[in-house]
């Protein structure tokens, strides 16, 4: 294939007008929901139930329902915090590190993968809250005046996790929520019906595509891209501190801040192309959502596995170099130990197989690259396993050494969690434009002022 | 309506007219006026007849009503619930609220009767420790003792007298049934014979008790019987010397231990006492008294384990060892009249493939301390190698070591199998009117070749005298349930010297009554039973038969009340122990030298003891000293046998022996001889209650009446693979020996610093030269300028036998969490004895270690809680606040000791079914330790509400808190005093000589968490050369 390298590829492709574009995306709002999609909400909820029916007899009978034990006080419940959160990550890089380097093929996902964050981060939230062992007390770890003068521990990562994670849930919805309104003023002039026009007027906010409104609007979602994009380090960071603050061998570990965010990145771009993949074969929004677009991705996906590999390798090299014994121990007993079985998943799915992704075929194959984004997103789940379970359970006093077995309730409530996850994300599918149509409209070509006369060339 | 009645009515009385209700009543209205009679309807009250209801009168209706709600009300209300605690208007003389009371009585736990203190808070019982003034014990109590106050309060004591019926089941009845019915048959009994089985009597009064009753009935018969006694060693030392018992021996003194098969510090005599003279021998304070153990063993024992030369050699296989050891000595000089030239120290060796360099040094060891060593033999081994051992400590003048101050006094001596044997026939022929088990188990017990089951079936009536259901209870007539030890009077006589006493210390918690009061009662000499009954008899026969001879100066009253006060009598007694060594006793000993192929050794349980202590789940979880495994017995094996049978741990084997066979799972226990199964015996109990029973495997069946070796050491059995697994669960991972990368782990992490005596009199600092210079910290060090608590653990003094492990528990109200948590790694316990081998698999050496809460200065813990529910006190201690608790366990996760332990469920709800959460078992918490919920961090604490009430102590009496002031419950129970508490910064207080010691360090030291717990580096007393 011949590339023309002298000018820009098309964002959209198909030559799409403008209105099209509107009834493309629009087109699942109209409509009715089919037989389809109640499948698919069917199935997502009854995962959904599930995690519910678990997390119900664990409320009831106590966490000793689950696999954790001494030494592995942590387990599937951290593991999955950490995994959830690191798939939140993709969404607020396409829209706010993107969006700042000018990067235009970001438009037709973005809306996407904010939405994506946006339930990844409920699904994460959802795990610190229930994994204590008295869920009921959770409001503790919250600074509020209280008649005891009970204040919380500001030294503690736990009380950092619950402001970094909550800031950033919070801004990426506020950041989400500004993006639509142009489309909810949009729908609101589209729909006949009575329920909708109220609905979408309350939520696009008088939007009424006034030139005053556009200035206003691009300044302040500059300023919110500007603020979200520390938070897409920072989160991840102060989940890494979680494990790095520690003494645990295995965790008191300086890579962890880089390191976790490359991951989380790595494995929240694994999640989108998933996703899309499916989404737009379903929707019929292969012009706006290209096989460009996912190449980009995929090569993303690429980078970021390199620097976790880069990670593990340093890992190994900082326990070797440290001159500790029970730091060396604990990597060569996670390569070779009991669980080197979730190790070499771990490094086959998130190093070896990603690097296919030096092919471009491969980038560009739809079959390929969906095998591919789903081992590494099962790679990134073992990655916190491994990181989270194997430190723990062989530590430094030999005589207390465990070993951890998950249960029925820990599969279950992580199914749980992934029906949570689709439950919303195939809610979203058929309440709000998933493609953001005013973005997606200033990019197509035609829609820039241009010396070639707006021409398709 | 009809109209014929109206009209027939005449006497129409006209209504008064001012009160009228209706119209038709105003106009008298015939109709309303003839209703008006009437209580019900026309037609309403057809077909009714007052004759046809029940014969119930609503006065008798009200009455029955009232009272069912009253027992509606009565019964099913919690008495125990008062709703509201209402202080004592009347304060009982005793009783201080929130202060403790003692009471010195004797633990019945076993046939030792150790002297014990009962501690109770407002009248009832909740800790046990020893009995400071026993001179046996001297306030120190085992395991058992201090769990069988969860035996007091176990919700599933019997609690009314049973009597089975003709299906088969137990009715409840009445005492004064129970008694009748009894007695009536004990009458009718005739010529017929009346059979007391019972254990190892004790106690002098309750003897003479069952001389009252044998007096009384015609033909009485006692057996006694223990599962595990002394009586082989105790026959061949009357062969040796003549008479007498086995004597004591004064471990204090002894420069050399040779303990062959011999769990002294185990199971084999009384290991409080044994423990405490032995570590005597441990104290680096007098380094030049240091005394060296050899071990000689087939499996890992506890005293195996403190030995600093140990030899694996299969029991059947120590007579010959002797033998070739007396042939040696005499080679080398020591004169002896046995000719043993047949016995070859070194073919014996080559053969048994046992270290050359081990025999020299015993060789050489026990001609230099010829009167300062001592050759001990286990209870299980047969007589000859008894005799052989006498007679080896004779020729090297070891004699000196035995005890002259004190000796074993029986009240009466256990029966001879024979006589045993006798019962059974009688039994079969149908002579045996009465069978009564005297708060024994002989149907679990007794050997299996005797048949007692079968034989029992033939008895004219089966009375079991029990505190709880057993095997022999479930085949009886008639169950009377007993008093508690604690609920009990009494007294007890094991050794020369002094009397030990019992006393109630809370009155029968159900309607149980005292088994010497029963018998009384039945004898009739003493009128019927009431609780005073045996309590008058006791007074009586101390007044009558001991006190005189006591020549006390104290009138009877006043020396009984200081006897009570003090727990025992001392009293004056000559000890006779025969020193002219019997030469003929010597052509006992015949060469035996074929070996079966493999020999199966039974050994008492460390935990369960006989089996009496399978319902507690306090030592049904206490890890085993050496193989930490819980609830269960195994077939422990060496790792040779298991290649040779093809199995791995928890695979099962099927052990056979004659008719009897068992499967049961095997553990590979380094250490182990080759070719010989060892399993403890005192599991695989059938009815113990929902605790114990069916927990382990039954291996009492190997025991028989007719045994070639030993009754607890049988040859010829064939041992084959079973197919099958059963998980065998501990507290500790077995980790493989021959993966490099987690051998010696604990070595080479400094978590056991160890050297030998030579390197500590070369280098005292050579522990200080290596340890870590202390980091420097960014944060200024907290001043602590009061008193600040620390720990050290003297790790010479420490045997690892874990009993520390149980006194913590009933302190801290620790719950019990049962097989399938310890299996997941959920054990509750603060304080755990973790075990380390290093060496080979075969020739293992081991390290034990206590570890719990090291109270760090810079805790890891603390810093990561987010809520400060663990926060440090001014005095040093890392504090758990439970109320504060949210359960994220980031504290347990960055605890380098994993002391920490989460209540991942409410286990006193989880464990069989909520059993620990019955009211009854309320009663056993320490009023003064929260009882922990589900969903919180718990450990350690130092025993902070011992160090809160010796502070208000101290504030009430103005003075300042000492270190001394407090002792841990750990501390309390050590039998070896390896554990000290005290204050760190009071620097002239002992407990500073221990924490500033030389051989001091602290565990995981480079991590700078600054712990304040001291561990005193462990001394081998091996040879120079080997330094």
């Amino acid at each position: 294939m011949t590339i023309d390298y002298s000018k820009e590829l098309p964002t959209v492709e198909g030559r799409l007008s403008i209105s099209q574009i509107e009834e493309l995306v629009a087109k699942p709002l109209d409509s009715k929901p089919d037989k389809k999609f109640f499948m698919a909400l069917s199935i997502s909820g009854g995962f959904l139930m599930i995690g519910a029916i678990c997390l119900l007899l664990s409320f009831y009978y106590g966490i000793g329902l689950w696999g954790n034990n001494q030494p592995v006080g942590w387990g599937f419940d951290i593991v999955n915090f950490v995994f959830w959160v690191g798939i939140g990550h993709a969404g607020t890089l396409i829209s706010a590190i993107l969006f700042l380097l000018r990067q235009k093929w970001r438009t037709g996902i973005a809306r996407f993968a904010e939405a994506m964050t946006i339930f990844a981060v409920m699904c994460a939230g959802l795990f610190p809250a229930i994994h204590t062992g008295r869920p009921w007390l959770d409001g503790y770890l919250l600074p509020y005046p209280n008649q005891h003068s009970l204040w919380v521990n500001f030294t503690s990562p736990l009380i950092w996790d619950v402001f970094a994670v909550s800031t950033y849930f919070t801004v990426s919805l506020v950041f989400w929520y500004v993006g639509l309104i142009p489309d909810f003023a949009s729908l609101r002039d589209r729909t006949v019906s009575k329920i909708r026009k109220t609905v979408y007027s309350i939520l696009s906010l008088g939007w009424r595509h006034s030139n005053r409104h556009w200035l206003h609007y691009e300044k302040a979602y500059l300023l919110l891209a500007g603020f979200a994009t520390p938070l897409v380090l920072s989160v991840h960071t102060i989940v890494s501190f979680d494990f790095a603050v520690s003494i645990l061998p295995g965790w008191h570990t300086t890579i962890f801040p880089p390191y976790f965010v490359a991951g989380a990145i790595f494995s929240g771009f694994a999640m989108v192309v998933t996703v899309l993949i499916f989404v737009r074969k379903i929707f019929d929004l292969q012009n706006i959502i290209t096989m460009d677009h996912l190449e980009k991705m995929n090569k993303v996906i690429l980078a970021t596995g390199l620097m976790v590999g880069y990670a593990y390798g340093m890992e190994f090299f900082i326990a070797w170099y440290s001159g500790v014994q029970a730091e060396q121990f604990v990597f060569i007993n996670r390569a070779f130990g009991p669980y080197a079985w979730a190790y070499w998943i771990m490094v086959s799915c998130n190093v070896i197989f990603p690097q296919l992704f030096w092919f471009r075929k491969i980038r560009r194959s739809i079959p390929l690259m969906l095998i591919i984004v789903i081992l590494v997103n099962v790679g990134m789940w073992f990655e916190r396993f491994v990181i989270t379970v194997t430190s723990l359970h062989r530590d430094f006093l030999p005589s207390s050494w465990g070993y951890y077995i998950p249960t029925l309730y820990d599969v279950g409530i992580l199914m749980g969690s992934f029906g949570l996850f689709f439950t919303l994300v195939i809610l979203f599918t058929k309440t709000i434009p998933v493609v953001s149509i005013s973005e997606v409209k200033a990019v197509t070509d035609g829609a820039q002022p241009s010396h070639h006369g707006g021409s398709h060339a | 309506m009809s109209q014929d009645k109206l009209e027939s009515n005449e006497n129409i009385k006209q209504p008064d007219s001012n009160y009228w209700r209706s119209f038709n009543e105003l106009y008298n209205d015939p109709v309303f006026i003839e209703n008006s009679k009437h209580e019900f309807y026309n037609g309403v009250t057809d077909g009714f007849s007052p004759n046809e209801l029940s014969g119930l009168s609503r006065r008798k209706f009200l009455a029955l009503l009232g009272a069912s709600a009253a027992l509606a009300g009565a019964g099913c209300a919690d008495y125990r619930d008062k709703g509201e605690i209402i202080p004592y208007n009347q304060k009982p003389e005793e009783v201080t609220l929130g202060k403790p009371t003692y009471y010195a009585s004797t633990c019945t736990g076993c046939s030792l009767s150790c002297g014990i203190l009962i501690k109770t808070r407002e009248g009832r019982p909740i800790k046990i420790d020893g009995n400071p003034d026993h001179p046996v014990n001297q306030g120190k109590i085992c395991a058992k003792g201090q769990a069988n106050i969860l035996n007091l309060y176990d919700p599933e004591r019997l609690s009314t007298p049973l009597r089975r019926n003709n299906l088969g089941y137990f009715d409840n009845i009445s005492w004064e049934i129970a008694d009748k019915e009894i007695l009536n048959k004990l009458n009718q009994a005739g010529d017929k014979e009346i059979a007391i089985i019972t254990n190892q009597i004790t106690s002098p009064s309750g003897l003479k008790i069952i001389e009252e009753f044998k007096s009384k009935f015609s033909k009485v018969n006692v057996y006694t019987y223990d599962l595990f006694n002394n009586s082989i060693k105790d026959s061949a030392w009357a062969k040796s010397y003549g008479s007498g018992k086995f004597p004591l021996i004064q471990w204090d003194a002894a420069k050399v231990v040779l303990s062959l098969e011999g769990d002294f510090l185990g199971v084999d005599g009384n290991k409080i006492e044994n423990a405490r003279l032995f570590s005597q021998g441990r104290d680096i304070d007098a380094i030049e008294k240091f005394n060296r153990l050899y071990v000689v063993e087939g499996n890992m024992s506890l005293t195996g384990m403190n030995a600093d030369y140990r030899m694996r050699l299969r029991p059947d296989a120590q007579y010959e060892f002797v033998m070739c050891l007396i042939n040696e000595l005499s080679k080398r000089g020591i004169s002896s009249s046995i000719i043993t030239s047949q016995y070859s120290l070194q073919d014996f060796a080559k053969r048994f493939s046992l270290p050359g360099k081990f025999l020299n040094h015993l060789v050489n060891d026990l001609i230099a301390n010829r009167g300062k060593a001592i050759v001990y033999s286990g209870s299980t081994l047969p007589e000859n190698v008894h005799i052989a051992v006498n007679y080896l400590n004779e020729i090297l003048g070891n004699t000196s070591l035995y005890r002259k101050d004190s000796t074993i006094q029986q009240a009466m001596d256990l029966s001879l199998t024979d006589y045993l044997k006798n019962l059974i026939s009688s039994l079969d022929d149908g002579k045996v009117a009465a069978v009564i088990h005297y708060d024994s188990n002989p149907a679990y017990h007794l050997p299996s070749d005797l048949n007692y089951r079968k034989a029992l079936s033939k008895a004219g009536v089966v009375i079991t005298l029990t505190v709880s259901e057993n095997e022999s209870s479930a085949i009886s007539d008639y169950v009377l349930p007993i008093h508690h030890n604690f609920e009990s009077w009494g007294d007890a006589k094991t050794r020369s010297g002094f009397y030990s006493l019992l006393q109630p210390v809370i009155s029968p918690i159900t309607d149980t009554r005292q088994k010497e009061g029963i018998l009384l009662s039945w004898t009739g000499i003493a009128g019927s039973y009431d609780e005073t009954l045996y309590h008058k008899y006791l007074l009586n026969n101390w007044e009558k038969n001991i006190y005189p001879g006591l020549n006390s100066k104290m009138s009877f009253q006043q020396f009984w009340n200081s006897a009570l006060h003090d727990g025992i009598v001392l009293v004056d007694e000559k000890v006779n122990i025969s020193t002219e060594f019997i030469s003929s006793s010597l052509n006992e000993l015949k060469p035996v030298n074929k070996y079966s192929d493999y020999v199966l050794v039974l050994k008492e349980s460390f935990a369960l003891g006989d089996g009496r202590f399978a319902n507690n789940g306090f030592m049904q979880e206490l890890p085993h000293p050496v193989s930490k495994v819980t609830w269960d017995n195994y077939a422990a094996i060496s790792e040779q046998t298991s290649k040779e049978l093809n199995v791995k741990n928890n695979d099962l084997i099927e052990v056979k022996s004659g008719n009897n066979k068992l499967n049961i799972p095997v553990f590979i226990q380094p250490g182990c001889a080759d070719r010989m199964i060892e399993i403890e015996l005192g599991y695989g109990r059938e009815k113990a209650g929902v605790v114990g029973s069916s927990v382990g495997f039954n291996a009492n069946s190997f025991i028989k009446s007719q045994f070639s070796v030993s009754p607890w050491i049988i040859e010829g059995v064939s041992v084959t693979k079973a197919g099958g697994t059963y998980n065998l669960v501990s507290t500790q991972e077995h980790h493989a020996f021959d993966i490099e990368r987690v051998q010696d782990l604990h070595k080479k992490r400094h978590i056991i610093q160890e050297g030998t005596l030579e390197t500590y009199k070369k280098n005292p600092k050579f522990i200080q030269d290596n340890r870590k210079h202390e980091l420097e910290s960014v944060y200024k060090p907290f001043p602590y300028d009061g008193v600040k608590w620390g720990m050290a653990i003297d790790m010479n003094k420490c045997i690892g036998c874990g009993e520390c492990i149980v006194a913590c528990n009933v302190e801290n109200n620790v719950p019990i969490v049962g097989k399938d948590q310890v299996e997941k790694g959920r054990e509750m316990h603060w304080l755990r004895v973790d075990r380390y081998y290093s060496g080979t698999i075969n020739e293992p050496s081991v390290s034990t270690q206590i570890m719990l809460c090291q109270q760090c200065d810079q805790a890891p813990c603390e810093n990561v809680c987010p809520v400060v529910a663990t926060n440090h006190s001014p005095d040093g201690l890392n504090q758990m606040v439970y109320n504060r608790c949210v359960g994220t366990r980031y504290c347990s996760n960055n605890c380098p000791y994993k002391v920490r332990r989460f209540n991942y469920f409410n286990f006193r709800d989880h464990f069989r079914d909520g059993y620990q959460e019955q009211p009854l078992l309320a009663l056993l918490n320490n009023p003064e330790v929260t009882v922990r919920s589900r969903g919180v961090m718990e450990k350690c604490t130092f025993c902070l509400q011992r160090i809160s009430d010796a502070r208000s102590d101290a504030i009430r009496e103005n003075r300042p808190l000492k270190g001394s002031d407090v002792t841990t419950a750990c501390q309390d129970s050590c039998s070896t005093n390896a554990i000290k508490f005290g204050d760190i910064n009071d620097l002239e207080s002992d407990f500073s000589k221990f924490r500033n010691h030389e051989l001091g360090y602290y565990v995981l030291e480079e991590l700078n968490v600054k712990p304040n717990v001291t561990y005193l580096a462990r001394l081998r007393n091996t040879h120079s050369e080997e330094a």
